[in-house]
């Protein structure tokens, strides 16, 4: 009896084995992609960053001598923004970040309610995902642009700014919540908040819609015995809609940051020293630190949720 | 003879079953109306949850932000069927006072003029498009299964690659990838758009966080009756990861769709109709009113698509599939 239980527990263990090497025949075409066009790209950057990179305009290509460290030490000590750049870029996303999960999760309860053109609201939310074509921004620029009278953009803020009633008094009423004693971190916080609400509101498109899968996930039993155990909304949200989202909360985490470091300084400033003053090395080294911060906001973010994840399965 | 035979009884089990259908509409239809009387009673009572007054408050700052995100759409809309006088009026309006489909007939004009026939762009958008959407859900899918489900040596590194390779955006890699697209020898042709897509990160990942949801009980009835990998891939975890999948199919249609295809693309025959239409809205203020029906025709179309998707994506995510 013992021997035989042994047997099948041996037996499930090398099938189990065997499924599981199944799976590299899953994602084998996936893979061989990946390494082809991905992993290569990024170890060639990583090559270019230790390198001068100098184009060899009779033989159609490049060479490369090797720089060691140079570029790094060009990077940290002599270029005049880089370091700026970096940190105005990372503290973005640490003010964006949150406000977005927050922002997602609340307009997806909200969406996730029965009310009538519901379809449509939702569709309404996923727009900016839509309609982020380089044409559409191209036509919304030349559209402000005829807006301020042929003027262009820039000028026109420059001048909006210089005469703007509305930042005196806003800039009062700061002054007045610091003399309350309200710490002005905090404040300084609330207000790009404030500034930001239309970036935020366009970048939670597919958290949204994340969300939203997520929230209709929840089996509706959980409710139901909330309900029938008396609890309030209020309790409901902390008790049973928060920890069955949570999951996805990591999902949307990481998603956000991704797609805020692709749109930010950082990343310009790397490919217009890259196209426009053709230093690739310096570019490579922007590009690779930027990386490596990022990577490393993520590995402590996501770490730090994980542990406080509930994992209903 | 006994060949007409079955067809006689096939025709009168398509009209029995065609009655049969009828009838059991009709009780759809029945249960339907049932329920949608009882439907209105369920709300009144989730209603008493919460104050009239904070759903007001709610719902006043879900329309405001609503109106942040479709005031471009308004926008794009309206000026496209601007007069070109309405377009440069200064101070100027949102709405449109005398519509016209001048832009249109002038966007047609311009394309009538263009080197290669237009419809050639459409073919390579359309090819383009398709193909490395679908490329990419299926390959993105099948990868994260076993990424999801499966525990086999070099997993948690290849997930940690994948979310590294994330960050690494295309601006900054465009040199290597350029030089990789040409090691290929995939150069100027479809593949040099197509493949890369199908192999991105994101998509691999956003699977994999979903998959991850579905309960392990139901692959295991599966192969309890005898499925393979490959049958409990296709019939029980793609059909019940649906709307992750079909929203990581609309987020790819837009990103093929907006792909110009400028750096890899040479010949004019291959270039997709964004390349086209964006030469139109460069023309600048000259070409203002073509350039507005351009730019509500590349709006237009990943909008409907969404739209066509909408319904799977967000109304039925399968709850969990078990009965708990």
């Amino acid at each position: 009896m013992a021997e035989g239980a042994e047997k099948k527990v041996k037996k499930k263990a090398t099938l189990l084995q065997r499924r599981d090497r199944k799976g590299y025949l899953f994602i084998l075409p996936w893979l061989v992609g990946f390494i082809v066009f991905y992993v290569r790209s990024i170890i060639q950057t990583i090559q270019f960053s230790f390198n001068t990179l100098t184009m060899d305009a009779g033989v159609g290509g490049y060479a490369l001598s090797w720089a060691g460290l140079e570029n790094y030490r060009y990077a940290f000590t002599v270029h005049p923004t880089f370091k700026q750049i970096l940190t105005t870029s990372v503290m973005d996303m640490v003010i964006d970040v949150p406000l977005i999960i927050f922002f997602s999760l609340f307009m997806a309860m909200l969406l996730n309610k029965e009310f009538k053109g519901r379809g449509l609201v939702r569709a309404i939310f996923f727009l900016p995902v839509l309609m982020n074509a380089g044409a559409i921004t191209a036509a919304l620029d030349l559209s402000a642009t005829m807006m301020n009278g042929g003027v262009s953009g820039e000028v026109a803020e420059t001048a909006g700014a210089a005469s703007d009633a509305v930042a005196f008094s806003l800039d009062y009423l700061i002054d007045m919540f610091v003399s309350i004693g309200i710490p002005a971190k905090l404040l300084d916080y609330m207000v790009s908040a404030v500034e930001r609400i239309n970036d935020i509101i366009r970048a939670s498109g597919v958290q949204i819609v994340i969300f939203i899968a997520a929230l209709q996930s929840i089996p509706s039993s959980l409710y139901e015995v909330a309900k029938i155990e008396g609890a309030t909304t209020y309790e409901t949200f902390w008790k049973v809609t928060f920890p069955m989202v949570m999951p996805h909360i990591i999902t949307n985490v990481v998603y956000t940051i991704v797609d805020s470091y692709s749109t930010s300084d950082v990343v310009e400033l790397a490919s217009s020293t890259a196209f426009t003053n053709f230093n690739y090395g310096l570019s490579a080294v922007f590009s690779l630190v930027s990386a490596v911060v990022t990577c490393a906001i993520l590995v402590v973010v996501v770490n730090f949720i994980q542990k406080r994840t509930f994992y209903y399965t | 003879m006994a060949n007409v035979n079955p067809a006689a009884r096939n025709d009168l089990t398509a009209a029995e079953l065609k009655k049969a259908e009828r009838a059991a509409k009709k009780e759809a239809k029945r249960v339907a109306k049932i329920q949608n009387k009882k439907k209105p009673k369920k709300g009144k009572e989730k209603r008493l949850n919460r104050s009239m007054a904070g759903n007001t408050i709610l719902f006043t700052l879900m329309i405001i932000c609503g109106l942040f995100m479709v005031l471009p759409l308004v926008m794009i809309i309206n000026n496209c069927l601007k007069p070109l006088d309405e377009l440069y009026q200064f101070p100027p309006k949102i709405f449109v006072r005398n519509p016209t489909l001048e832009n249109f007939s002038d966007l047609f004009v311009l394309m009538n003029d263009s080197w290669v026939p237009f419809s050639r762009y459409i073919l390579n958008t359309i090819i383009i498009t398709l193909g490395g959407m679908l490329g990419h859900v299926i390959c993105a899918s099948l990868a994260a299964y076993p990424l999801a489900k499966h525990k086999f040596p070099g997993r948690d590194l290849l997930f940690s690659m994948v979310v590294l390779s994330m960050m690494f955006s295309w601006q900054v890699t465009q040199i290597p990838q350029y030089l990789i697209i040409s090691w290929l020898g995939i150069n100027n042709t479809y593949a040099a758009l197509i493949l890369p897509a199908w192999s991105f990160g994101m998509g691999l990942y956003l699977m994999k966080q979903f998959m991850e949801q579905l309960p392990d009980s139901l692959m295991e009835s599966a192969r309890l009756d005898g499925a393979t990998e490959w049958t409990i891939f296709w019939k029980i975890v793609m059909p019940n990861v649906k709307p992750a999948w079909l929203t990581l199919a609309i987020f790819q249609f837009q990103q093929m769709w907006a792909n110009t295809g400028s750096i890899f693309l040479r010949d004019e025959q291959l270039k997709p109709m964004q390349f086209a239409l964006q030469q139109i809205t460069a023309g600048g203020t000259r070409r203002a009113g073509a350039a507005a029906a351009v730019t509500f025709i590349i709006a237009a179309v990943p909008i409907t698509f969404f739209l066509i998707c909408q319904r799977n994506v967000l109304e039925t995510m399968t709850t969990s599939g078990m009965k708990d």
